[in-house]
């Protein structure tokens, strides 16, 4: 059984999957967003364990058949496995799918009136769904409860073990009003680290970059903690990364739609966007900040988009790289995984702490490849 | 002249050359034997079946010459587009303009195939970390480092959006690699809803007219970089008359397709077919020599077809054929195992329409890159195949697997079961690797046990 | 001071004495794996011991490596096989730049930087493609010994092309080959090419020279050469090269003071 069942107000659930859906819009509508983590059900998948499904794109029609959102689902085009994924959805009928068409292309008007629409299609799904649509106003203050929340889970982001940060991300995804302000301070209250590195070992600063996770792989983040990392930087899908902007409060009384789409569209890096140089931007930037000694680059096998940047993201990297690739009928996946995170650790440490940060902030664009050109 | 057709080896093409020329055969600056491109490399001819009339010997010199043809246009100083996961749509702008020669480098997907994976691009692409979990078309990321397979554009488009994870992917590389790509939008095709404005499209889908109009803006954006390359005006005129041009080329494979799959005894075999239906995306890089090589296809199938000539035996069962093979050879096979391709849908139906020429250009273009069946959902997808194959009086359906699509995974299952429902004809999915060789006993079987369950269906 | 280096392997256990004095190894063995990873692991050592007239008091640091270095109880410390390989190819091969490992079950690569410690890796442990494991489905296949392979791939005139990305199809594609004539030599050399071109698309970006090559595919005649062709650059098989990871083991554990444990 999927874990999002239950709470309140479950007929006015709307799920979605991917952090371009904004909670706020969902919330503003009087409805409960759920940002959904499905489990990977394997064998029992009505996709199944096909050769070339993502696991991911898998577990999200699981979920989503299983009635994770009983008043809908909202699904993206952020890649081809997702966009067949809500087609498998909707060829079923059990429950409302709504297709958000989001552009590849980022830098243009074009781009950004186009989201823009979406979202407001979106909206008029919403009210189909139950929801009213909200006056400015309304939409405003939602926006602002949201970024506090948010902002406040940031200043605490050191306090927090990774994974309680990652799921308290979601969580302030997936509340209504009342409880997101709770959850965050909630959180806040209870933080704990991870049991430290083994006795003796320093811990060893590492950003963890690639997509979204089933529910069952979030214990990596905690793998990766006990084996004496320190997750400084999430910049997976659901973590740091996928964070709108801060709102700003001018732009947001003139046009709260607008400032939705700014922090949403035009301000979340991401693997998809063509170009995607702005993804290397931001990490060149996040990496020098909290002076990461290594990436931890994870991503299931049969997802294009983030497998197509670990050459190139290996060049471009000063530090090393650790790839983890994940298949779902992989069983023995999280002992080797462990064995792999180790294997780094061990090779960072060793390697002692570099003196100074040699990200540059250099885009994707300018990456030479290190050594010969290839044959 | 009834003379019987048949599909022959490459070493019985030398005998038949000889005839040909004795007969005086009559050929264009590329021509020649067919064994000279293999001692150029493209090995796999010699495995292959072909057919022996003088179209198709046409057809095949025109197809493996395509590199010297933009080597010699870029030695004449004309402009080189590649238009990458464009199917169709960007080409009929850039050949309305004086000195633009466009091609399409997805089309080195076959490279892998046609030289026998002697041409090392998998392994560069291997060596860039695009490795064979991705679609074969990541042998164009190996065309492009080492430069022997065509010249290097002078401008390179691709389109993104709803398109194809792994051609986006492998595009965006080749981008990190310093080659500036003009990136432009396809949204994925929904249908209309309630109130809103609606547009029927070229092969039968709709969409709303926002979504028209937005492409449309894309592509003049794409319109105003071919304009800025060429150093000419892209306007209306020239545009309609690049539409017509294409027509041409799309009226034409209409009909040899009609005759071909619809003919009581097969006239051209399923390869030469799907080389012939290429043509329409990008021309070969030459449209008017495309309409020259398709006149001579389609003049020889009406000869055929008029005489009663087949290719195969009259009781092959007919099949309609889903997504393009990796592999030539397959092709030859499913003839091999007692079928033959009445219908095809090699993921670029829309390029066979004909482009609307009763609209303004962009108009009638942005309709049409908006018509791609894969840019909307795999139910309208396989609506379109379901109606296709009904018409073509399919006994049977191939769906091909391309190894490593990230589109394949889910989408076969969908319009299998949209097959077996609205048909209830028997469906296979295979999978085909750029050299099928080694798998070559299991397709068979694949495609052998489809035409007997075909036979025993009963739609006979 | 002797001190003793254990890589409990996926396939085998290796194990090497080594006189931290003068860093001299002085007896090394390899035992199947089996269940008992802790008493096999005891015992191969208890061998080596009593060949050298040693016995266990005489050992001042042991540290064991591999997948199973967390079963292995007489270890004073455990450290993974990356950094044990790396270190063990450094000893043997002082200017190498970058380790290919093929072993049964998995493959990796290192890069060492100018102290000679690893800098990076790649590992496949996922898929057995690449691995030692491909080539004995198809020494099976074929009907040879895996120590004859190379030889049998030596004499092919045109390997053939294996697709598969997976060794259970490509299993499969081998039998379809045989039934299409395909010779045994062409398809013997037809995988090591494989095997080869899955290594090098491990390693991406270009590795710098000198290559090691260890593991126990190492030793498989021609697959130095395959990995060579692939790769593009000289490779040069380690002394030993099935218990590099247990010398670097050793050698780790004399670097190590008594007092530290």
């Amino acid at each position: 059984m999927n874990d999002e069942r239950g709470g309140r107000g479950e007929l006015k659930a709307i799920g979605y999957y991917h952090a371009l859906v904004p909670p706020e819009w969902i919330a503003a509508h009087g409805l409960r967003p759920r940002w959904i983590a499905p489990r990977s059900l394997g064998a029992r998948s009505r996709v199944g364990t096909s050769r070339g499904v993502c696991p991911y794109a898998g577990a999200c029609v699981d979920a989503a058949l299983d009635g994770a959102a009983s008043a809908g689902v909202v699904m993206t085009t952020t890649c081809d496995q997702m966009r067949y994924a809500a087609a498998l959805v909707e060829q079923e009928g059990r429950v409302p799918c709504f297709l958000l068409n989001v552009p590849s292309t980022w830098r243009t008007a074009e781009a950004r009136g186009l989201y823009r629409e979406e979202v407001e299609r979106l909206g008029r799904f919403l009210v189909r769904r139950g929801g009213t649509a909200p006056t400015p106003a309304g939409l405003a203050r939602v926006m602002l409860e949201y970024d506090r929340a948010r902002s406040a889970l940031l200043a605490d982001r050191e306090r927090l073990a990774a994974r309680q940060f990652a799921e308290s991300l979601r969580n302030v995804g997936s509340a209504d009003a009342a409880e997101r302000w709770d959850r965050a301070e909630g959180c806040r209250r209870q933080a704990t680290r991870v049991a430290g590195a083994p006795e003796g070992e320093e811990r060893i600063a590492l950003a963890l970059v690639g997509g979204p996770f089933v529910a069952q792989d979030r214990a990596m983040l905690d793998r990766i903690e006990r084996a004496g990392g320190r997750i400084v930087l999430n910049a997976a899908d659901g973590g740091e990364r996928t964070m709108p902007a801060p709102f700003d409060r001018a732009r947001l009384e003139a046009d709260p739609l607008g400032e939705l789409t700014r922090a949403y569209f035009d301000s979340i890096p991401h693997v998809f966007r063509r170009p995607n140089d702005g993804l290397y931007a931001w990490l060149g930037r996040k990496l020098a900040e909290r002076e990461v000694r290594g990436i931890v680059f994870r991503r299931y096998v049969w997802c294009d988009l983030w497998h197509a940047e670990l050459d190139r993201l290996r060049r471009w990297s000063p530090v090393p790289v650790l790839d983890l690739d994940v298949a779902d009928d992989d069983r023995s996946a999280g002992a080797r995984a462990t064995g792999r995170i180790e294997a780094f650790l061990e090779t960072l440490r060793r390697a002692g702490r570099p003196a100074e940060s040699r990200f540059s902030g250099e885009t994707g664009k300018r990456i030479e490849p290190i050594g010969e050109r290839p044959r | 002249m009834n003379r019987p057709a048949r599909r022959i080896t490459l070493e019985a093409w030398g005998r038949r050359y000889d005839e040909l020329c004795a007969a005086g055969l009559c050929e264009p600056d590329y021509g020649g034997p067919l064994a000279r491109h293999v001692d150029d490399g493209d090995l796999r001819l010699c495995k292959l079946a072909m057919d022996d009339s003088a179209a198709a010997l046409r057809l095949w010199n025109f197809l493996l010459t395509e590199d010297d043809r933009l080597r010699r246009a870029r030695a004449g100083g004309a402009r080189i587009v590649g238009t990458m996961k464009d199917l169709g749509t960007v080409p009929v702008m850039a050949y309305s303009l004086d000195d633009v020669v466009a091609f399409y480098p997805d089309g080195a997907w076959w490279i892998p195939c046609v030289m026998e994976r002697t041409a090392g691009l998998l392994e560069i692409a291997d060596s860039l970390g695009i490795d064979d979990s991705f679609c074969p078309v990541r042998a164009m990321l190996g065309a492009f480092v080492n430069e022997a397979h065509f010249p290097i554009p002078d401008l390179l488009t691709c389109s993104v959006g709803a398109t194809c994870d792994d051609l986006s992917a492998i595009a965006q590389r080749l981008e990190a690699l310093g080659h500036p790509v003009v990136w432009w939008e396809i949204p994925h095709r929904r249908r209309p809803d309630a109130g809103e404005d609606a547009v029927r499209l070229p092969g039968r889908f709709v969409a709303p007219r926002r979504q028209v109009d937005f492409v449309r803006r894309q592509l003049e954006g794409v319109a105003a970089a071919l304009a800025d390359l060429a150093g000419q005006s892209l306007d209306d005129e020239r545009l309609a008359a690049g539409i017509r041009r294409a027509n041409r080329v799309r009226r034409l494979l209409d009909e040899l397709r009609q005759l071909a799959f619809t003919a009581a005894a097969c006239p051209l075999p399923a390869l030469e077919m799907l080389i012939a239906e290429m043509l329409a995306i990008h021309f070969c890089s030459d449209p008017n020599e495309s309409i020259a090589v398709l006149e001579a296809l389609l003049g020889e199938v009406r000869r055929r077809v008029a005489a009663g000539v087949g290719i195969l035996p009259a009781e092959a069962v007919r099949v309609f054929w889903v997504n393009p093979v990796a592999d030539l050879r397959v092709m030859n096979l499913l003839e091999d195992a007692g079928g033959r391709v009445c219908g095809t849908e090699y993921l670029f139906c829309h390029a066979l329409d004909p482009i609307p020429d009763d609209l303004a250009p962009m108009e009638a273009l942005a309709q049409m890159a908006l018509a791609d069946p894969m840019v909307g959902s795999p139910a309208d997808r396989a609506s379109r195949i379901c109606a296709d194959a009904r018409r073509f009086g399919a006994e049977a359906v191939v769906i091909s697997r391309i190894p490593g699509a990230s589109h394949c995974a889910m989408e076969g299952a969908v319009l299998g079961a949209a097959v077996r429902q609205r048909l209830g004809i028997p469906v296979v999915e295979i999978e085909v690797p750029p050299i099928s060789d080694a798998v070559e006993p299991a397709l068979r079987t694949r495609l052998e046990a489809l035409i007997e369950t075909a036979k025993d269906h009963g739609s006979r | 001071m002797i001190c003793a280096g254990i890589d409990a392997g996926s396939r085998t256990i290796k194990v090497v004495l080594l006189d931290a004095g003068n860093s001299r190894v002085l007896a090394s063995g390899i035992a199947d794996q089996g269940i008992e990873q802790n008493d096999l692991a005891l015992g191969l050592l208890g061998r080596l011991l009593d060949e050298q007239g040693l016995r266990r008091g005489d050992l001042r640091r042991v540290v064991a490596t591999g997948y199973g270095r967390k079963l292995i109880d007489a270890a004073d410390e455990r450290i993974t096989e990356i950094t044990c390989h790396g270190r063990g190819v450094r000893h043997l091969l002082p200017e190498t730049r970058s380790v290919v490992d093929i072993g049964g079950q998995d493959s990796k690569i290192l890069r060492l930087n100018g102290d000679g410690n690893v800098a990076d890796f790649v590992m496949n442990d996922r898929c057995a493609a690449g691995t030692g494991r491909f080539l004995e489905v198809v020494a099976t296949r074929l009907g040879v010994r895996l120590s004859l392979l190379g030889e049998l791939a030596s004499r092919s005139r045109r390997p053939a092309a294996i697709s598969s990305m997976c060794v259970v199809f490509a299993e499969t594609e081998i039998i379809g080959l045989l039934a299409s004539g395909t010779s045994p030599e062409d398809i013997a050399a037809g995988v090591q090419r494989a095997i080869a071109s899955r290594v090098a698309s491990m390693a991406g970006a270009s590795l710098a020279t000198p290559i090691a090559f260890t593991g126990g595919v190492a030793l498989v005649p021609g697959m130095d050469r395959a990995l060579e062709s692939a790769l593009g650059k000289p490779v040069a098989i380690a002394p030993d090269p099935q218990t590099t990871g247990a010398l670097g083991a050793a050698l780790l554990a004399a670097q190590r003071r008594p007092e530290s444990r």
